[in-house]
């Protein structure tokens, strides 16, 4: 068998060309042997269909989502070193992380002989369950939230809580002093910060009445001034301070303090267990941003609301045998009438080169003027766009912190829960206790 | 009830893309035994020394004994913040006098310097 000879990338080919191919067959056979009854089969079963659209929907939030997270934070922290950052792969290193990912999944993934084995596989599992099933109660807009539960808020602590269990399992189980004190100092860190976490927003719960996120969102609706930061400053402050230390982010991260302990509850780890650790942590990142977002900065509301009252509606089935002329032509002009001006620009630019050229602005101008049009006339994707602006704007924070912010020390990070972080999330649930009571509300 | 299979569902199917993966990285990935230096645990290239999981530091003990406390305390506060608006001044006495008795129990142990890193 030629398969020692295979280069990795040859060998992810090898198993993925077959499997795609059968997998594509397949499919088109059963859609048309099958297709009517595919079709009344998922008009009586919707409520499974709904779930199984949210948990891919959401699958594919997770990894993409990762990926960017990787790439902003190499290529962010760079330019603030006044380096370059990645710039080989894709334009301006913007695949790099990608293929970082693949790379990973063809590293030997090594088990020492003197680990809990069990334990050390489970781990990674874990890690990544915690950040994934956190994923299913984020209002990405009224209309797209995998699961509105009434308790929301709290089955998100619940379960974004269990990370420190799998950090706890891989720094026990690798049999390694960097390890365990790695595994350890996260469990501490996570358990101190988890309480300042969930009582500043008691002040919101109290406010609003109700834990489901969806609902709270929808409390913070009007101008920005009736966003929850502007409420309550205090419990943004501490919750802001308390998530950067719950996703083990710099000036937070003595859990994988590279100084100290090499690379903590993951010294011992490799390929992708090791992997899933990292991706854990980038999707936990896009989650805290998520959830700051929600609760505090109004979500998907915008921060203004202007009255569009959009009249330009393009009724498509009006159209008839002329929209597939449309469809079919359009790209053709437009790629000419984008290739010509370069062509002409230049004698040295050859024809072909004009033309991908001129393909490639057509395309970002079409993209463009229907991701306008989404935006304008279809409320969704309006509440989706700007909940993202206001997650990657805390993202990026996130970023600038690594970017510019020293470690800081064990001693004062635990007790600067315990010692301010506690008592003022304290004084803040009495603070808004009492002003309610004086509100009589 | 939906909601529990919603949950049930993405932990089997976070699990499983985890699983496959990992196997999927098994199959494409090399694997060499190697020499003896790869298998020992890697502390900074210095042979393993003593028992791993021997004596450790008991501040982290400590902390976790007082989150237990604070953590039941929060499952209370929940429900009351939610009752909030019906219970008003009775509430808020209440819950004045619940958190004191917890913030004697964590005066005390700032006084006794559980709180300072030793």
């Amino acid at each position: 068998m030629a398969w020692n000879r295979l280069t990795p990338a040859g060998r992810v080919l090898a198993v993925l060309l077959p499997v795609l191919a059968i997998g594509g067959a397949l499919t088109t056979a059963l859609l048309v042997a099958f297709g009517g009854a595919i079709a009344a089969t998922i008009g009586a079963n919707l409520p499974i269909v709904r779930f199984l659209v949210a948990s891919v929907v959401t699958f594919l939030i997770s990894v993409p989502v990762a990926f960017l997270l990787i790439y902003m934070e190499m290529k962010i922290i760079a330019l603030m070193n006044l380096r370059i950052g990645p710039d080989r792969i894709g334009p301006a290193g913007a695949v790099m992380s990608v293929v970082h990912g693949l790379k990973v999944l063809m590293k030997e993934d090594y088990t020492p002989p003197s680990v809990d084995v069990p334990v050390f596989t489970l781990a990674p599992v874990v890690v990544y369950l915690a950040s994934f099933m956190t994923l299913l109660v984020i209002p990405f807009a009224p209309e797209l939230t995998s699961m509105g539960f009434e308790l929301g808020l709290l089955y998100f602590f619940a379960i974004g809580g269990l990370s420190v269990v799998g950090l706890m399992m891989a720094g026990w189980s690798s049999f390694n002093k960097y390890s365990l004190l790695g595994g350890i100092r996260a469990a501490a860190q996570a358990i101190s910060y988890e309480i300042p976490l969930t009582l500043s927003v008691v002040g919101i719960v109290i406010l609003t009445g109700t834990l489901s996120l969806p609902k709270i969102v929808a409390a913070q609706d009007g101008s920005f001034l009736d966003w929850f930061i502007f409420r309550q400053p205090l419990a943004a402050i501490i919750f802001f301070i308390a998530i950067t230390a719950e996703a083990n982010r710099t000036p937070f991260d003595n859990a994988e303090a590279d100084q100290e302990i090499v690379a903590g509850f993951a010294t011992e780890y490799s390929g992708m267990r090791f992997g899933f650790f990292f991706f854990a942590e980038y999707v936990n990142v896009f989650i805290v941003s998520a959830l700051f977002s929600a609760v505090f900065l109004g979500g998907s509301n915008p921060p203004i609301h202007i009255d569009l009252n959009p009249q330009i509606l393009i009724d498509l089935s009006a159209l008839g045998i002329g929209l597939p002329l449309i469809a079919g032509i359009a790209p053709v002009l437009g790629t000419l009438l984008f290739a010509a001006p370069i062509w002409f620009a230049s004698s040295r630019i050859k024809g072909w080169q004009a033309l991908v050229a001129g393909f490639l602005i057509f395309g970002g101008v079409s993209t463009a003027a229907v991701g306008i049009w989404a935006f304008v006339m279809l409320p969704p994707v309006a509440s989706l766009i700007w909940f993202l602006i206001k997650t990657f704007a805390l993202v990026f924070t996130f970023v600038w912190m690594r970017g510019t912010l020293p470690r800081a020390r064990i001693d004062q990070l635990m007790g600067f829960a315990w010692k301010w972080l506690l008592p003022a999330s304290l004084l803040n649930i009495f603070a808004t206790a009492f002003a309610v009571l004086i509100a009589g509300r | 009830m939906t909601g529990l299979w919603y949950v049930l569902g993405f932990a089997v199917a976070g699990a499983s893309f985890v699983f496959l993966t990992i196997g999927l990285a098994w199959l494409i990935s090399h694997r060499t035994r190697g020499s003896r230096g790869k298998q020992v645990p890697y502390e900074s290239g210095i042979d393993t020394y003593g028992d791993t999981h021997g004596r450790f530091g008991l501040s982290f003990y400590l902390y976790a004994l007082l989150f237990v406390a604070f953590d039941v305390e929060i499952v209370f506060i929940y429900i009351w913040a939610l009752n909030f608006k019906v219970l008003l001044m009775d509430g808020l006495i209440s819950m004045a006098i619940f958190i004191g008795v917890l913030l004697v129990g964590l005066a005390y142990a700032w006084r006794k310097g559980v709180l300072s890193w030793r």
